[in-house]
């Protein structure tokens, strides 16, 4: 668990980060989104002190960052950035061996660890370990920006603009993997970025900043049906509103009984893209099968649109 | 009407004319009574038995042909290497030649025509080398090549009976003895000067307020010509040599060895430092923060990321100062610090052009070998990842 306490960064006259109080649980994701310059980038630095806070302070699991040496603390943290910064002189797997290599682990060790990652991220040992970022393409070198934070087995991973180097097809992959893996490794994520549907997609729990203040921190379903006044409810968006909130839900918790004609929906997807799919083929309701194919019931437009209503 | 299927090569076209007119028009070689006094030139026609002119002239005509003709270069090469290795055999044949039996006195150079002519296909051959695009280890076996093929030649004894030659003969252990002294103050000074310049550029990438004066000063220091620097280091080390026994004691003079030393290694400092210091700010600021962002300490930046990634732009910096301070280390001579120069003052003073040459020609083959090797190394350091 971390928690931000009081924490502020000003550089002369100019403040960045003000007086930001917020706490992220363990083993989850937290998304801070703001537009470029509201200090959301700065907040994230702060937890690993590649910006020193001016006041306040940081603890992980109890303990005041402040308290450990700092390249210690950041051997314990993994920290991804946009456009990787991958090391361009070595390999894939020199890359991957970086924080066990400074933390002196064993040869053996190392290697086992990075066939581990690479086969975690799709990526064959075989064909890639030997190597160099400049052979890969964006989406691989991604991978392998992750797969290096994850090396040393961090409870915690920061992640700034992780994917805002990446193409639309690519970035929506590279944001499935991350939860499916996130999932599986119970790691704790905070995550920055300026993209919403990201923010909304990835986050467990979603921090707003506007001008270096924390205006909202909740649920993606409470900032969307009570957003904060003036800059959340615009950076939510009036128009995108019903359509994100029905994102949030799956289809599998609004079956209705009985039956419909037509090609049946699965279970797992969202009532937005339920939604979508009725529209296209023109039909009111269609059956839904579960991952196995067998048949749970039907969902009907009208009750998706509930479901992206205004809260009572 | 059908363009004719032919096409004209214009640096062969160039390099063709050249040869043909060297080969036809200018002096092959200079024949002189002594070794001072001024010589008569003789053409190919003149200089050489009937079957190594015929010999001789197909091989330029050969060459001239395919430098119009041919554009593939693998064939390019050979007619510019089959050039070569007829001329220079040639030069050496005419000596003896055009030289009368018995004669000792007399002294027998290579002239503007055959210089000409290795200058043509010497184009030829660099032009091909570059079209063939060579990797790095193959240039070095090309060099290798290269430096095998003269020292077969000077082995050979065909070049016996050059006066360049004669004036090696007569000084082979001042030669050899220069020559080493020419390439240890070379590579010494550029050590000491990546020694000393390696940490100053880190310096000056770290602490910003030291670069711009840092810089200023060296590149001052670059600006004084050689014969005055050399001069300036006269009078403070003369004076330390007289003052200080210790200094006198390890070889410190005013003159000799120590400031031609001192002055190359300040030369050598500006382009190691200025690209230091490049070459460690190009590294992209993401890499270096996600360096800081896995734990690395400041020394294992600098060593395991901003160093090796800087090290092809460091390593022009010593090509630079490497291939400059072996030219310059022949000034050094004027002041009595030795190298090749010594031969080419001795030269200047008795108007005997080949003395000049013999120190001339081995500085310049130094300096090229040396260029080569550095490049090949540049290009094997920055491959990996570029």
């Amino acid at each position: 668990m971390i928690e931000i306490q009081n924490l502020s960064k000003r550089y002369d006259d100019t403040i960045v980060v003000d007086d930001v109080s917020m706490r992220m649980e363990e083993g989850s994701i937290t998304v801070i989104v703001g537009t470029s310059g509201a200090g959301k980038s700065t907040l994230l630095r702060m937890i690993n002190r590649l910006v020193e806070p001016s006041s306040g302070r940081v603890l992980i699991d109890g303990q005041d960052t402040m308290a450990v040496p700092e390249d210690e603390l950041r051997h314990r943290i993994g920290y991804v950035i946009q456009g990787n910064g991958l090391f361009p002189h070595r390999t894939v797997a020199g890359n991957i061996a970086t924080v066990p290599r400074l933390l002196g682990w064993e040869a053996k060790r190392i290697g086992q660890r990075v066939d581990e990652l690479l086969q975690l991220f799709q990526l064959d040992p075989a064909e890639f370990a030997g190597k160099y970022p400049h052979e890969l393409s964006g989406g691989q070198q991604q991978r392998v920006g992750v797969a290096r934070a994850l090396a040393a087995r961090p409870a915690l991973l920061l992640m700034d603009e992780p994917f805002g180097a990446l193409d639309p097809v690519i970035r929506s992959k590279a944001q499935d993997d991350l939860l499916a893996i996130q999932r599986r490794l119970g790691t704790t994520v905070v995550l920055v970025t300026h993209d919403m549907e990201e923010a909304f997609r990835l986050g467990d729990k979603i921090a707003v900043m506007d001008e270096a203040r924390l205006v909202q921190y909740g649920t993606a379903a409470e900032l969307l049906t009570h957003p904060a006044e003036g800059f959340v409810e615009r950076l939510v968006g009036t128009a995108e509103r019903p359509f994100r909130l029905l994102s949030l839900t799956r289809v599998r918790d609004v079956v209705e009984p009985g039956t419909a004609d037509g090609e049946p929906l699965d279970a797992s997807i969202d009532l937005r893209e339920a939604l979508a799919r009725m529209v296209w083929v023109g039909r009111d309701a269609l059956p839904v099968l579960d991952s196995s194919g067998a048949m749970l019931g039907r969902v009907s437009i009208g009750g998706i649109l509930a479901h992206g209503r205004q809260a009572p | 009407m059908p363009r004719l299927g032919i096409a004209f090569d214009r640096l062969g076209s160039l390099v063709a004319a050249l040869a043909l007119f060297a080969a036809f028009v200018l002096p092959f070689v200079t024949y002189r009574a002594n070794r001072i006094v001024s010589g008569e030139p003789r053409l190919l026609l003149h200089a050489l038995p009937t079957t190594m002119i015929v010999i001789v002239l197909a091989a330029v005509i050969g060459a001239a042909w395919v430098a119009v003709l041919i554009r593939r270069p693998s064939v390019r090469l050979i007619a510019a290497a089959v050039g070569l290795v007829v001329v220079a055999p040639a030069v050496g044949l005419s000596a003896g030649f055009v030289t009368p039996a018995g004669n000792s006195f007399a002294r027998v150079s290579p002239a503007s025509g055959f210089w000409l002519l290795v200058l043509a296909f010497g184009l030829l051959a660099a032009d091909s080398l570059t079209r063939l695009r060579f990797g790095p280890w193959a240039r070095l076996a090309a060099l290798a090549v290269a430096a095998g093929a003269i020292a077969l030649l000077l082995l050979s004894g065909a070049w016996h009976d050059l006066s360049l030659l004669k004036e090696y003969a007569t000084r082979t252990d001042s030669f050899w003895r220069e020559a080493r002294h020419h390439v240890l103050l070379s590579l010494g000074s550029v050590l000491a000067a990546v020694i000393i310049g390696l940490p100053l550029g880190i310096l000056c990438h770290r602490v910003r307020v030291v670069r711009v004066p840092m810089l200023q000063v060296l590149n001052i220091l670059q600006t004084i010509p050689s014969i005055a620097l050399f001069g300036m280091l006269m009078v403070p080390l003369g004076y330390l040599a007289a003052n200080v026994p210790l200094a006198a004691a390890i070889g410190i003079r005013g003159i000799g060895t120590a400031p031609a030393f001192l002055a190359l290694v300040l030369y050598a400092l500006l382009p190691i430092v200025a690209n230091t210091v490049v070459g460690l700010d190009q590294v992209p600021a993401s890499v270096v923060d996600a360096a800081r962002g896995m734990g690395m300490s400041r020394r294992q930046r600098l060593f395991q990321v901003k160093f090796p990634l800087a090290l092809p732009v460091i390593l022009t910096g010593i090509r630079i100062v490497l291939v400059q301070n072996l030219g310059l280390a022949t000034v050094a001579a004027l002041i009595g610090g030795g190298g090749l120069g010594t031969f080419v003052f001795q030269g200047i003073g008795q108007t005997a052009m080949d003395l000049v040459l013999l120190g001339a020609i081995p500085t310049v083959g130094l300096s090229f070998a040396a260029a080569v090797i550095l490049d090949a190394i540049i290009e094997l350091a920055g491959r990996a990842h570029s």
